[in-house]
């Protein structure tokens, strides 16, 4: 194949095919690097200089005329994070909402991606369509909007208020996740279930859950990490206190950012501890991560 | 072992009509095939026999027990889809055993069970295999196996031969009328193929848009079919148009494109009068082709062979438009006065026969079949 070309590559002056066989002698990994290269630079810029510049931060010594010492080494704000009742309360509570709001949010959007999934026609795309909708608000109004719809019902300001709201930010990306990857099974496969005895909830349960557990994995993880994060909702519909909300009173009221920085990379490591419990636990009970 | 009947069966989707006025009596063991052209109605009706679909009216016994409300889950159908269904996240051993899961068969009994039914469609070493990973034709096997892992009453079989190649799909055939004839279990079977109907069924019920035509044993159903949808469907045939032109008691004399009046000997019982307009049908396997002009004796009108020697041959002359090879037959596609009419050779038969040749085709006005213009077809004998 290779031969052919370069033969008729000599044989005809043709610009194309030589343009070709240089490449094709070019190494693939070469090749393969100049072409990441962009995303290489990007990824670089936006995310690991930044995060070494928090990493760099925390290790810090606070400082009580500025936001922190420069030059410094010290573990002084690690310490002040490990020592406090406060933040791991703050901690505490954050881990407990994306618990709550991820539980909640694959199951409602497991069943409205089954909806979306048996329907057809008109009803297939006002479903979908009220799906992405609310994406087409701006988060702080859609989150403002639940003040009066809450409050008759004396859920604001309060814990369960904070729950719906971030629900209601979350549940669109979990249906979409759970549905894309819904979409791809086969329906006979559950006629086929069913033909062989299993009762409806039964069907779903051994054939589609399985099925579309890529999906839920991806549902579950994006309302996890948005959740435990959350800023907007508590911010705005309690006085609870999260993670985000407390971070941000460490960096603007208090001016202490190795402490901010330390309780950052903290929060990083026990997101991730979570998020590869989460795909380790869920992958057991069948789905093959690699089609998602 | 069960045996069905199906009563008045019709299926509707809002305007149209998929399923119409099916009625059928298939008996205990049979292996029924169900034959028609792709939208003819013969997979809902397979479906509405496993519980996926509900009637819009009629009936479903299983066994004298009307099941026609029971949902597939509780009912002891099962059923091999056309593209096997198989469960793409469980192994190919927890597939067959899914039933038995089902119905609370212990583990170790089940997979007992699965591993012995794996076995006898020549899988047993398949078991830990992701069924993603197996060609059609092992997954139409395991399909099997799983269907009746569960000793279903009625297995029902929907196309699922249909996407394999032509030679699995023989060997195919084959090994289901095997296990059909092993288990004595009754089969429903749905093909647009008639080989494989022709193959595999006791009896072939024949549906055209809904309808159930003809059920009949196979032999019944080509030589005697009852109206000109299924003669055309169950094998290649030459249609010719013909207009009768009288008829006496001992035949029916036609004039049709081919030139020639031609005789359809009859009784008298077929009802026709002149003027009436057909639809005759010389299967080629009744056409005799010959080089050279007709005999004298051929050419005389049919009137006067009729009346002088009683025969009922036919004859035209024509010239070989095509020749067309097929393996172990050769198929002459002979103009006559501008109409054009096929005759098969099996290849070893005398003198090979080129375009441009001269040749006559011959036939038994007995074997030919004549249809009305609605396309019922005429009874020329008294049945």
């Amino acid at each position: 194949m290779t031969e052919a070309t370069s033969t008729s590559a000599s044989a005809l002056p043709n610009p194309i095919s030589a343009v070709r066989s240089r490449l094709a002698t070019q190494s693939g990994s070469r090749r393969a690097l100049l072409l990441m290269a962009p995303l290489i630079a990007f990824e670089l810029l936006i995310f690991v200089i930044p995060f070494a510049i928090l990493l760099r931060i925390s290790f810090a010594a606070p400082s009580s005329d500025g936001v922190y010492h420069e030059g410094t080494w010290s573990l002084e704000a690690y310490q002040q994070v490990f020592a406090s009742d406060l933040i791991w309360s703050v901690l505490g509570y954050s881990f407990f909402l994306g618990v709550v709001v991820t539980v909640l949010s694959v199951a409602i959007g497991l069943f409205y991606a089954y909806a979306i999934w048996r329907s057809s026609g008109v009803v297939k795309s006002l479903l979908l369509f009220s799906v992405v909708l609310p994406l087409l608000t701006t988060l702080v109004i859609r989150t403002y909007a639940f003040d009066p719809l809450l409050v008759p019902a004396g859920l604001v300001p309060g814990t369960a208020g904070v729950v719906v709201a971030q629900l209601y930010i979350v549940l669109p990306y979990a249906v979409l996740a759970i549905y894309s990857v819904m979409a791809t099974t086969d329906w006979h496969v559950v006629e086929a279930a069913r033909d062989l005895g299993a009762s409806r909830p039964r069907s779903v349960l051994e054939v589609v859950v399985p099925q579309v557990m890529p999906g839920i994995i991806v549902a579950a993880v994006v309302s996890f990490a948005w959740s435990v994060g959350a800023y907007a909702a508590p911010e705005l519909l309690s006085n609870s206190i999260t993670f985000a909300i407390y971070v941000e009173g460490l960096m603007l009221s208090d001016m202490s950012y190795p402490t901010a920085a330390a309780l950052s990379v903290v929060m990083l490591g026990l997101m991730s501890g979570c998020i590869a419990a989460i795909f380790g636990v869920l992958n057991r009970f069948g789905g093959d991560f690699e089609l998602a | 072992m069960s045996d069905i009947t199906l009563q008045g069966l019709e299926k509707r989707y809002g305007e149209t009509t998929a399923v119409e006025d099916v009625s059928v009596e298939i008996d205990d063991g049979e292996l029924l095939c169900l034959l028609g052209p792709s939208g003819s109605g013969k997979s809902t009706t397979l479906r509405m026999l496993a519980g996926l679909e509900t009637p819009t009216e009629g009936a479903i016994r299983l066994d004298g027990e009307d099941v026609t409300d029971q949902p597939a889950y509780d009912r002891n159908t099962s059923t091999v889809f056309q593209d096997w269904a198989l469960f793409p996240h469980k192994t190919v051993l927890e597939n067959v055993a899914f039933g038995l899961k089902m119905r609370d068969v212990p583990t170790d009994e089940r997979r007992e069970r699965a591993q012995a039914m794996l076995e006898r469609v020549q899988m047993g070493g398949y078991g830990d295999e992701d069924p993603t990973t197996l060609s059609g034709g092992q997954k139409q096997r395991v399909a099997l196996a799983r269907s009746l892992a569960v000793n279903p009453d009625v297995l029902l079989l929907d196309e699922p031969l249909s996407n394999l190649d032509k030679r699995l799909r023989e060997d195919m055939q084959i090994e289901l009328r095997e296990i059909h004839d092993d288990l004595e279990e009754t089969f429903v079977h749905v093909t647009h193929d008639q080989d494989e109907a022709f193959t595999l069924a006791d009896r072939i019920g024949i549906m055209n848009e809904g309808e159930l035509i003809q059920v009949g044993d196979p032999d019944e159903v080509y030589e005697n079919p009852k109206n000109r949808f299924i003669e055309g469907f169950l094998g290649d045939t030459n249609f010719v148009d013909a207009t009768v032109a009288r008829t006496n008691g001992e035949a029916v004399y036609v004039e049709t494109e081919l030139g020639a009046e031609l005789i359809l000997p009859s009784d008298g019982a077929h009802g026709l009068e002149s003027g009436d307009e057909l639809t005759l049908s010389l299967r080629p396997e009744i056409l005799s082709i010959d080089r050279g002009e007709p005999d004298a004796a051929a050419t005389a009108t049919a009137d006067q062979r009729a009346v002088t020697d009683g025969s009922t041959t036919n004859a035209v002359a024509g010239t070989v438009a095509n020749v067309i090879y097929r393996g172990s037959t050769v198929r002459y596609s002979v103009s006559i006065d501008g109409a054009s009419v096929f005759a098969e050779r099996t290849d070893a038969s005398s003198g090979s026969l080129s375009a441009g040749d001269d040749v006559t085709l011959e036939w038994d006005g007995e074997d030919v079949l004549a249809f009305r213009a609605d396309g019922s077809r005429v009874s020329l004998r008294e049945p």
